[in-house]
C-alpha cells in the first residue's frame, strides 16, 4: 500500500499572533468577566412569608424522617409516623387548605412564580449572549483561515465542522479553521478557569449546563406548577410503607467483634 | 501551595519552556534546511523527529511539575463520621489548614462541642448570681 | 431489611462536605495535570494513538503519586490494606480512571495548541 504523502501547507507565522491568541485571549477574558458577572448578577433568595415555609418545612421534615428512621427507636418512629401521616392527609400544613383538590395555578401567570424565571433567564443570557458575539466577531474578522492542525487524525465527516468557511475538498480534515479553534476553547478552558478562578466559579458554561441538567429534583420540589398536597399525600404513603429496623440492632455481636483480645 | 511544591513547580514549568522554545527553534531549522536544500525534486518529507534532549528534558519536566503539583493539593480529610470527628478532635482547626497555613473557608468547627456544654446542664441560678454580683460591682459601666 | 451496603452507610455515616472536598481537590490535581500533558505531548509532537496512550498511561501515574503522597501515609496508618482509597474516596473506580474523562477537554485543547507552536 503506499504511503499517503503527510500534506504540509505553509502558514505564515503571524497567523499565531493575529488570530489563535487574540481568540484564546479573548475567551479566557469572556470567562472571566462572565464569572463575575455571574456573582454581581445573584440575587438573594427571596423572603417567603411563613405558610409557605412551614409548607416547604414540613415536607422536608417528612423526607428527612423517612431517609433517617434508622435512628429512632420504634416507639418514637411510630409517633413522628403517626402525626406526620395524619397531618399531611388532612392538609394542616398546606398553604391554602381551601384550595385541596383544585388544580395548581398556571405558572405564568404566578408573579413569584415568574421571579425564578427571571433568573434563570438572566443566567441563560449571561451565556448566549458573549457566545453569540464572540461567534459573529470570529466569522468577521477571522473566518477563511487555516490555522492549525490537530495532531490526531478524524474522519471526513468533521471536515464541514472544522473548516467552516473554507471551501477545499481536498483538504485533510485535520486542518482547521479559527472557529474551531473557538469551539475547543470552550471545551477546553475550564480547567484554566479552574486555575483562575477557583473551582466553583460560573465561566464555563459546560459546567453551568451540567448543573441544570443534574439535580432535578432539588429545584423542581417547590416548583411553580407543582400540587403541594399531592406531593404531601405521597410523601404520607412513602412513610406508611417503612419497615422499621434500628441501627442499633446486633450492636452487642458488632461490639464484640470489635474488641481484640 | 507550600514554597516546596511552589519552587518545585516553577522549575519545572522553567524547565519546559526551556524544552518548548528549543523544540520550535529546532523545527524551524529544519523546515528551513529541508526547504533550502532539497527544492522540488524530492517530495520526501524528512521524518521531523525531535533530538533526544530535548525529549528527555520535556518528559523529565512533566514529571518535575507533575510532582510540585501533587505536592500542592490541599490535604483531604477522612470520609466516615467517626474518623473525621475523631481527627477535630485530635487536631482541631490544625487538621483543617490549607497548605498556606489558613483554617479553610468551610471548617465548621466541632460538631460535637454542642455535647462538651451541655445547655441542659448549666446552673442557670449561679450564672444569675454571678450576673447579679457583676451589675452591683459596676462592671456593666463603661470606661471603668 | 436494607442491603449490607445500605446498613454499613448506615453504621459508620459519611461526612458529605470531605467527600465534596476530597473529589475537588482531585478534580482540581486532575485537570490542570492534564492541560500539562497536553503542553508536552505537543511538544513532543505526539499523533494520534502515541498522544493518547501518552495522556492515559500519565493521568494513571498522577493517580498512582496522589495515591501516594496524599493518600497512602494516613490510609495505611489507619490499617486500611494497600491501594484502597475508602478513607477518602467512595468507589475505587472514581479514583483511578475518573481522570481521564475529567480532564480530556483541556488536554486536547493545549495538545493541539502546543502541537500547533511547536510544528509550525
Amino acid at each position: 500500500m503506499a504511503q499517503v504523502p503527510v500534506q504540509t501547507i505553509h502558514r505564515d507565522p503571524q497567523l499565531f499572533y493575529w488570530i489563535l491568541f487574540p481568540i484564546t485571549i479573548v475567551m479566557i477574558l469572556t470567562g472571566v468577566l462572565r464569572h463575575y458577572a455571574t456573582v454581581l448578577m445573584a440575587s438573594a433568595p427571596k423572603k417567603q412569608d411563613q405558610k409557605t415555609t412551614r409548607e416547604q418545612r414540613s415536607l422536608l421534615h417528612g423526607i428527612n424522617v423517612r431517609g433517617n428512621y434508622h435512628v429512632l427507636s420504634k416507639p418514637s418512629l411510630t409517633t413522628r409516623r403517626d402525626a406526620l401521616i395524619t397531618a399531611y392527609e388532612s392538609g394542616a400544613y398546606l398553604k391554602n387548605p381551601d384550595g385541596r383538590g383544585q388544580p395548581p395555578p398556571n405558572p405564568m401567570s404566578d408573579p413569584s412564580a415568574m421571579e425564578g424565571m427571571m433568573g434563570m433567564m438572566k443566567n441563560q443570557m449571561a451565556m448566549i449572549i458573549p457566545n453569540t458575539l464572540i461567534m459573529s466577531w470570529i466569522n468577521a474578522f477571522f473566518s477563511g483561515y487555516v490555522i492549525m492542525k490537530l495532531p490526531f487524525p478524524l474522519t471526513i465527516k468533521f471536515k464541514s465542522m472544522l473548516q467552516a468557511g473554507v471551501a477545499t475538498r481536498d483538504m485533510d480534515p485535520r486542518w482547521m479553521s479559527s472557529i474551531s479553534w473557538y469551539f475547543l476553547c470552550i471545551f477546553g478552558l475550564q480547567s484554566v478557569f479552574n486555575f483562575l478562578l477557583g473551582s466553583e466559579n460560573a465561566a464555563s458554561q459546560m459546567a453551568q449546563q451540567m448543573n441544570q441538567m443534574g439535580p432535578q429534583g432539588a429545584g423542581q420540589m417547590f416548583g411553580p406548577g407543582v400540587d403541594p398536597n399531592k406531593q404531601f399525600l405521597a410523601e404520607a404513603e412513602n412513610l406508611a410503607v417503612i419497615e422499621h429496623h434500628s441501627v442499633l440492632d446486633g450492636v452487642e455481636q458488632r461490639l464484640l467483634a470489635g474488641i481484640k483480645v | 501551595m507550600t514554597l516546596l511544591s511552589k519552587t518545585i513547580t516553577a522549575f519545572g514549568s522553567l524547565l519546559l519552556a526551556h524544552a518548548c522554545y528549543s523544540a520550535r527553534e529546532h523545527t524551524a531549522l529544519q523546515s528551513l534546511r529541508t526547504a533550502t536544500a532539497a527544492t522540488l525534486t524530492s517530495s520526501t518529507t524528512v521524518a521531523t523527529s525531535l533530538p533526544v534532549d530535548i525529549i528527555i528534558e520535556t518528559i523529565i519536566s512533566t514529571f518535575i511539575i507533575l510532582l510540585g503539583l501533587v505536592l500542592g493539593t490541599r490535604p483531604l480529610r477522612p470520609l466516615e463520621w467517626r474518623v473525621w470527628a475523631g481527627k477535630i478532635e485530635r487536631e482541631g482547626e490544625e487538621g483543617f489548614t490549607d497548605n498556606a497555613g489558613a483554617v479553610d473557608k468551610d471548617y465548621m468547627g466541632n460538631p460535637f462541642s454542642v455535647f462538651e456544654s451541655r445547655p441542659n446542664f448549666v446552673d442557670i441560678r449561679k450564672q444569675r448570681k454571678e450576673f447579679a454580683a457583676w451589675v452591683q460591682n459596676g462592671g456593666g459601666q463603661q470606661g471603668q | 431489611m436494607p442491603s449490607e451496603q445500605e446498613l454499613q452507610i448506615q453504621i459508620s455515616p459519611i461526612v458529605q462536605e470531605s467527600l465534596v472536598h476530597n473529589s475537588r481537590t482531585l478534580y482540581n490535581l486532575q485537570s490542570i495535570t492534564a492541560s500539562l500533558f497536553g503542553v508536552s505531548a505537543g511538544i513532543l509532537g505526539l499523533e494520534s494513538y502515541a498522544g493518547f496512550v501518552f495522556y492515559v498511561a500519565l493521568s494513571l501515574l498522577t493517580s498512582v503519586l496522589f495515591y501516594v503522597l496524599r493518600v497512602a501515609p494516613t490510609s495505611l496508618a489507619s490499617g486500611k490494606s494497600p491501594l484502597d482509597t475508602s478513607r477518602y474516596f467512595r468507589g475505587a473506580y472514581d479514583f483511578w480512571a475518573g481522570g481521564l474523562m475529567n480532564g480530556f477537554a483541556g488536554f486536547v485543547l493545549t495538545w493541539t495548541l502546543f502541537y500547533g507552536l511547536v510544528t509550525a
